[in-house]
């Protein structure tokens, strides 16, 4: 019995240990994925210190450094927690009849989908210290307008095409993926908004990216973005985003990507001089020539400004005035040039600027947003103050000062 | 399409009247600066861009031995008339060579009236063949084909250097540079499906203004 009981105090030992070895190996993996977790939070962190700078007090413009970044200008390849998007279509060869009877399935799985009506999230009250939700939208090219002083305004139009909020995150789970500082600190944390533009077939995505829309009962959208919000201007998965959101006189952010250039040279690209055209220059027009200042150095530092992929960078403009809304086709009109190309897509968003900001609770835009059922807008086509609406007489100036419209 | 509605929606307000590249044209635009807050110009047409709302025109006139060339952009709710006062085509796309032509061909009294032609009938082309000054000229006009110029007083190299620009008689046949230059029938019958509506509309409001004019002449 003493032998037996002796075998079986070792059996035990040898589990125990076995045990405790396997328990340390996860938590040193566990460790180890963490790791990995937190410098891809890093990265992700730079990412969205990139997206969201206009957001941030203390953002300074993308400056131009003479070290290697690790705030890469374009990203190709999506971070890993993204859902892939389009998966490859097969030709099915779908006769016409099962093509209109499986598009009127898809419209009628939408139909009564969404949450609004069911159980309505309360709406908060405006306050001095509220982040709105912003609107993607679609570049549609320029216009001109005119001043009632007869000054013409050149004007980017701005297709605001089937907005719905998708998803809410709150602040708590915001912060514990933020890396920075300021974030986690902050006085006023923001939740995040994810808004989605413009509907799409739901057949074109993958089940991974068409179970995101689950909660939010509309069909998978072919642009998403975030926005920042304040706790007091959440707003349900499912609300459609108008026009409406922004009014004229309002000032606005926007961000979007930059006219693709591709493959540039270094003249085009930095700047550069080049050489003279004439005088015996043997090939030696638009090359860059010296590249270091050898010696001692004896590298080229990294950085330094070479041919190589132009433009497709995402960057911000701030404080444009909304000049005139059309709630009929669902367009903005804003002063001035926008980034981008035409088609492009462009995050919107209340301008962070001081001078802009809101601060007379008798004159905010409407919060949470707009709900055209519920209130309407004094005109289908608005437009900003001493701006002349097509619609009105020829501008005739009165002996007296200043300009009137008759 | 928003362009082509606010464009119709000005038309309501001002009659833009038909008119081409050699027309001559009187302009009277509403000006905080002037006497009487309003000014008037004539002159000849001799550019016309269509670029939908930022549309514009060029009148040229030569007052008191001065050329002047003013710039109009035709949807400007400053402007608070436009009449041809002498409704002609001529041989080229534009007449910018008239600031290298003899002064005649550029001026026009300011109080010139309007010669009316019947409604139904076809748009007279002017074909004069314009006489140039004798110094430089600021473009080589002798290159570029226009047809309404007098090129009896070029010299020998100008001669040659004009047969070396001469386009190929195979551009004519180029189908790609006149699908180009051109909106394909199809986008044109939707354009005019979209203004449909509002043209009787635009067409009373046209009848509008011609009868007040004609009453205020009367």
């Amino acid at each position: 019995l003493y032998h037996v009981l002796l075998i079986d105090l070792i059996e035990v030992v040898k589990v125990l240990f076995i045990y405790i070895i396997k328990m340390s190996m996860s938590i040193c993996i566990f460790q180890s994925m963490r790791k990995i977790l937190e410098v891809r939070s890093i990265t992700t962190a730079c990412l969205q210190i990139t997206q969201i700078d206009a957001n941030d007090r203390l953002s300074q413009q993308q400056q131009q450094v003479r070290h290697m970044s690790r705030i890469k200008r374009r990203h190709t390849v999506q971070p890993f927690w993204h859902a892939a998007v389009t998966r490859t279509l097969y030709p099915e060869n779908v006769t016409k009849v099962n093509e209109e009877f499986l598009s009127d399935v898809i419209k009628e799985q939408y139909e009564h989908k969404s949450p609004l009506a069911a159980e309505p999230w309360p709406r908060g009250e405006w306050n001095s210290k509220s982040q709105r939700c912003g609107l993607i939208g679609k570049k549609m090219g320029m216009s001109t307008l005119w001043k009632n002083d007869g000054t013409r305004m050149d004007t980017t139009l701005i297709h605001i095409s089937d907005n719905h909020v998708i998803r809410y995150v709150p602040a708590s789970d915001l912060r514990k993926n933020e890396f920075t500082e300021h974030s986690r600190r902050s006085k006023n944390p923001r939740g995040a908004l994810v808004v989605g533009a413009d509907s799409a077939d739901p057949r074109l995505f993958t089940r991974e990216y068409y179970n995101m829309f689950e909660k939010a009962g509309v069909m998978p959208k072919k642009k998403l973005t975030r926005f920042l919000v304040s706790d007091n201007a959440i707003l349900q998965p499912g609300t459609p985003l108008y026009a409406t959101h922004l009014r004229p006189g309002d000032f606005v952010d926007v961000s979007g990507y930059s006219r693709d250039q591709g493959f540039q040279g270094v003249v085009k690209r930095w700047g550069f001089k080049g050489g003279p055209k004439a005088h015996g220059s043997t090939k030696f027009h638009r090359k860059p020539g010296c590249i270091g200042s050898g010696g001692e150095m004896a590298r080229v530092i990294p950085g330094q400004k070479m041919p190589g992929h132009m433009g497709m960078q995402f960057r911000t403009a701030r404080g444009l005035e909304v000049v005139r809304v059309n709630s009929q086709f669902n367009c903005i009109w804003l002063k001035g040039p926008v980034i981008g190309a035409v088609g492009g897509y462009l995050n919107i968003y209340d301008s962070g600027l001081h001078h802009c900001r809101y601060r007379d609770p008798d004159n905010h835009p409407p919060f949470p947003t707009h709900y055209p059922a519920e209130e309407a807008v004094p005109h289908v086509d608005w437009w900003a103050d001493g701006m002349h609406n097509f619609n009105d007489a020829t501008i005739v100036f009165e002996e007296e000062a200043g300009a009137t419209a008759k | 399409m928003l362009d082509r509605h606010d464009m119709i929606t000005r038309r309501k307000h001002i009659d833009i009247p038909e008119f081409y590249v050699g027309s001559v044209m009187a302009v009277t635009i509403n000006d905080p600066n002037a006497t009487g807050r309003s000014s008037r110009f004539v002159g000849i047409c001799i550019q016309r861009m269509n670029r939908g709302l930022k549309s514009n025109f060029t009148l040229r006139n030569v007052l008191d031995y001065q050329g002047m060339e003013i710039m109009y952009e035709m949807y400007c709710p400053v402007i608070s008339s436009i009449e041809t006062l002498r409704l002609e085509k001529r041989l080229d796309p534009h007449l910018l060579y008239l600031r290298d032509a003899r002064p005649e061909y550029s001026t026009f009294p300011m109080d010139m009236e309007p010669e009316l032609i019947a409604e139904d009938a076809p748009v007279p082309i002017n074909d004069v063949k314009v006489k140039m000054i004798d110094g430089d000229w600021d473009k080589s006009w002798e290159r570029q084909e226009l047809k309404g110029i007098d090129l009896s007083g070029l010299t020998e190299l100008q001669k040659r250097m004009a047969l070396k620009r001469k386009t190929p008689d195979y551009v004519q046949y180029d189908l790609m540079k006149e699908y180009r230059s051109t909106l394909p029938e199809e986008d044109q019958e939707d354009i005019y499906r979209e203004i449909a509506p509002h043209y009787p509309a635009l067409v009373a409001s046209q009848r509008k203004f011609r009868r007040r004019k004609l009453a205020g002449d009367a």
